[in-house]
């Protein structure tokens, strides 16, 4: 099964993976183009639904990233943030940002989308 | 209503990302901001900055008239030649940043920015009371395409311009693939290359030719993005960001561009004049980021715990790999080339170093 078939994503553009891995949908990657620095979380930080949790920043602009479900960092993908660029090439497999426990019930998850829906709203 | 250029099926038809700018829906980038900004340092890269804004200035006053607007000597400029100018309200702010070219007895070309153009219309027509001049808004019926890179001239001569002997700063009437236009080695990049004004029917094929023509020198179509970073490593203001109604030309670091012996009274010669002699309250610096961090348009300047200032542009650079910026910051201190600074980055504080200014070396002076 292709990960992207595992995935649920936010109408902010973060997805996440068998609910405990985090990261930005391709589209939103392909919106801000050239990625230029990431700033993940420090591990054991515990963040809401919600909660700006990281930074990007491409060449034109700086963004937030919002926590697609509530949990805490148990860990964060380093090497990104040493090579923030490798995210326009994978933003699934190797381009996670960071994995998370979460606590995170059915009413947290109700109004994500499976990747297929998400596609579907950005038409 | 958003406005198109007449090569806007073009950008589309190239895949381009379409922003609103000034007022224009134009391309961005085409594949990726940093491969079209290592393009143009590198190969040639063709623009269309037809947004900007073309007026024509003529009639008997028109060097007196030009002379009241500018601090710059237009009755200096020679036939042909371009000069890069401000326009200063009764303050020294700037209205906007100009090129005005010399085309022909009493008869002025003024390049102007697109966010620009009702303001400058506005105050030139304030200004031209009582003197014998004609000011002729052309901007709807002119394309300005932008070639630009080290490959420039090569495309240029393959094309069949004579470029024999043209310097920078300079304009010249050409005929290329039989199209009639304007042909300035001018640009925003801190590269050679030429600026082409051509009438608007004839830009798609003239955009269509030098693509094809320019395929063997590696070509590529650049959009806004790339032209913003590309101007920044060459430190060239952009107006709205680094100059506004609120700055004087040598408060920006522009003093080098006015003349200091100029007889002829002009807006704001008074202040400018005065901050020449007697130094500004603010200036314009180059700063260098001295970690990972990207400083913004926006963001405040500290040095020993006090605010000292803002950051009026800043970016990636992708030719030096450091991240730069422009800043305006008090005069009134020790700060100098060298010094380390710091910028407010989300809440904390990110050390930056003061820089020369430009961040590049400019290959652009012939």
């Amino acid at each position: 099964m292709a990960f992207q078939d595992e995935i649920l994503c936010s109408k902010s553009h973060e997805y996440v993976w068998k609910n405990n891995t985090i990261g930005l949908t391709d589209y939103a990657i392909e919106q801000l183009g050239d990625i230029v620095f990431l700033e993940l979380p420090e591990i054991g930080d515990e963040f809401n639904k919600g909660d700006a949790f990281a930074n990007i920043e491409s060449v034109k602009a700086a963004s937030e990233i919002y926590m697609p479900i509530s949990g805490k960092i148990v860990e964060v993908n380093t090497a990104l943030v040493d090579s923030p660029e490798s995210l326009n090439e994978d933003c699934w497999e190797n381009g996670w940002l960071v994995k998370i426990e979460t606590t995170a019930g059915e009413e947290e998850l109700s109004d994500l989308l499976t990747y297929e829906q998400y596609k579907k709203e950005l038409e | 209503m958003v406005k198109e250029t007449y090569l806007h099926e073009k950008h589309v038809a190239l895949g381009a990302k379409m922003v609103d700018f000034a007022g224009w829906h134009m391309p961005v980038q085409y594949s990726s901001i940093i491969e079209e900004h290592k393009t143009v340092r590198e190969k040639v890269g063709l623009f269309d900055v037809s947004h900007m804004g073309e007026v024509i200035v003529k009639g008997k006053d028109a060097i007196a008239f030009l002379n009241k607007i500018v601090p710059q000597s237009i009755d200096k400029l020679d036939y042909e030649k371009a000069v890069y100018c401000q326009l200063p309200n009764k303050d020294g702010g700037l209205i906007d940043d100009l090129i005005i070219y010399n085309l022909g007895i009493n008869l002025y070309l003024v390049i102007c920015n697109a966010s620009r153009i009702d303001e400058d219309l506005n105050w030139i027509v304030r200004n031209k009371r009582g003197m014998d001049v004609k000011i002729d808004n052309q901007s709807h019926n002119y394309s300005l395409l932008a070639i630009q890179g080290p490959k420039a001239i090569d495309l240029m001569k393959k094309m069949g311009y004579k470029i024999e002997g043209q310097k920078s700063f300079t304009i010249k009437p050409a005929i290329i693939e039989g199209v009639h236009l304007l042909a300035s080695r001018t640009g925003y990049t801190g590269e050679d290359g030429f600026e082409l004004l051509v009438e608007n029917e004839y830009s798609e094929f003239l955009w269509d030719k030098i693509l094809e023509d320019g395929q063997e020198f590696g070509i590529k179509p650049i959009g806004l993005g790339a032209r913003d970073t590309l101007r920044l490593e060459a430190a060239l203001h952009l107006y709205g960001n680094d100059l506004d109604e609120t700055t004087t030309p040598v408060e920006a670091g522009l003093s080098w561009s006015i003349p200091k012996d100029k007889i002829a009274d002009y807006n704001g010669k008074e202040v400018i004049m005065n901050q020449l002699k007697n130094g500004v309250d603010k200036k314009l610096v180059g700063l260098v980021m001295l970690d990972k961090n990207i400083a913004r348009h926006g963001y405040d300047v500290y040095y020993q715990g006090e605010k000292v200032g803002h950051v009026t542009s800043g970016c990636v650079s992708p030719s030096t790999g450091k991240n730069i910026a422009l800043a305006y910051i008090k005069a009134d201190n020790d700060i100098s080339i060298g010094t380390t600074v710091q910028i407010m980055i989300r809440e904390k504080l990110h050390d930056a170093q003061v820089v020369k200014r430009p961040f590049i070396e400019k290959r652009n002076r012939v």
